[in-house]
């Protein structure tokens, strides 16, 4: 473990720090403990770095940062047995003085991620990676460890709660 | 013809492009003659697209990146006494445990040894001493002493603070947004620290007096930070950032340009 070693971390792996962060804040739900969570997640790519080959390294670091997530909340359940923590993601509401327009913008973002927070966890990390990573259903399979089959049906499931909820949907319009 | 229940199974792989050229025109027949497809479909681009507008990325923050920096530099530093290096004996391996921010920073490791080795090594261990006091500098609260965006206001105040009178030009115009000054304590003395802020991230030229020719600016990468470093006019300047190297290297050409004319 040399000098070139990190160097190439740096260049292969820290540029993803940003997707990193954003999928743990959507998992988690505090960023606090995204940063946490990160932290590790990239000095255990770092122990495991022989393993990545050339490829997506992307898809193979959000999958170490995802299993890191999931841990914490199984380890934080266990703890104690309550669910984690309000969404941390409305804040945007509170801002929301300035102009009507505005208010209403702010409201709508608040409303939309709050929806997204509120969602079951297999369904969230579907609708993240696919809407603010913008991955492949096959990078998506990668990260998740489900078949394609089953990132496809989720993310359907995932919508369709998603437009009810937010009224994009023909029944509530 | 394609039935509309085998369309409705596509729709969300059609949005996402995931499906073959002849499903696509499949689909996109049956879209053209069933209106109920149709709307469904809609409902489905408009409902991922207001997520695309609406989600939040996050940036991650720069002490984030600080901390896995340090602990990266700490875990090499462990695993290998440096191989390139002839021997030499680590007299003292000093950890800087900055317990506020849960930051450890790993202080370069003082070393006795001999002769051609220990110039190398003496500006090696003040490379070391810049970047720490970088990533210290970025932790809540540390940044500036003084702050301020008003050259003005920055470089009187390090009067009868430091032994010299360091720039500070005014580089807004090209992105390099003053943010203050500080004093900071590098190679065994009070250092001047100017600091710029770009796109949040921190550039901070740290200079000090230092009698010896002018050199060039040089370049090199540690730990994921770019540092430049030069002499003019009898002062020794770093300039160090996480910005790209290329970013960095055209703040130094500003900076030095800058400060020819702040001189004058």
């Amino acid at each position: 473990m040399a000098a070139p070693h990190v160097e190439r971390f740096d260049a292969v792996i820290m540029p993803h720090l940003d997707a990193a962060y954003t999928l743990a804040c959507y998992l988690l739900r505090d960023e606090h403990d995204a940063q946490d969570v990160v932290q590790d997640a990239a000095l255990r790519a770092f122990r495991y770095f022989d393993s990545y080959r050339d490829g997506d390294a992307r898809a193979w670091f959000l999958a170490i940062v995802r299993n890191c997530c999931l841990t914490w909340q199984r380890r934080r359940r266990n703890d104690r047995l309550t669910v984690p923590l309000a969404p941390e993601h409305a804040s945007a509401a509170q801002e929301s003085r300035e102009t009507d327009a505005r208010a209403i913008e702010a409201s709508d973002r608040a409303a939309i991620n709050r929806a997204v927070a509120d969602l079951p966890v297999e369904f969230r990390e579907i609708i993240i990676l696919r809407e603010v990573q913008d991955m492949s259903y096959a990078q998506i399979s990668t990260v998740v460890g489900v078949p394609i089959g089953t990132v496809m049906s989720r993310l359907s499931r995932a919508r369709k709660r998603l437009a009810s909820r937010l009224g994009t949907s023909q029944e509530a319009g | 013809m394609m039935r509309c229940a085998a369309c409705r199974e596509l729709l969300n792989a059609n949005l996402d492009n995931e499906l073959m050229s002849e499903e696509t025109a499949d689909v996109r027949d049956h879209l053209a003659q069933c209106p109920d497809c149709a709307r469904a479909y809609d409902e489905l681009a408009a409902t991922s697209h207001v997520l695309r507008e609406s989600l939040v990325r996050h940036t991650a923050p720069d002490v984030l990146k600080a901390r896995i920096r340090s602990a990266l530099a700490e875990s090499r530093t462990d695993a290998t006494p440096d191989a390139h290096e002839p021997r030499r004996a680590i007299v003292s391996h000093q950890w800087l445990r900055l317990a506020a921010a849960g930051l450890v920073i790993a202080v370069a490791s003082s070393v006795t040894t001999v002769g051609a080795v220990r110039e190398r090594n003496a500006s090696r261990s003040v490379r070391d001493e810049v970047l720490t006091s970088h990533v210290r500098s970025l932790m809540p609260g540390h940044l500036t002493d003084v702050a301020s965006t008003n050259q003005h206001n920055v470089k009187p105040w390090f009067n009868g603070r430091v032994d010299l009178s360091p720039p500070v030009p005014g580089l807004d115009s090209a992105g390099f947004v003053l943010s203050g000054g500080r004093l900071d304590y590098v190679a065994g003395r009070v250092v001047a620290a100017v600091v710029y802020v770009r796109r949040q991230h921190v550039v901070n030229v740290f200079s000090w007096p230092d009698a010896g020719d002018d050199t060039r600016p040089s370049a090199v990468t540690a730990q994921g930070y770019h540092l430049v470093s030069w002499r003019s006019d009898g002062v020794a300047f770093w300039a160090v950032s996480d910005l790209n190297a290329s970013e960095v290297a055209q703040f130094v050409t500003l900076f030095q340009h800058g400060g020819a004319e702040a001189k004058r």
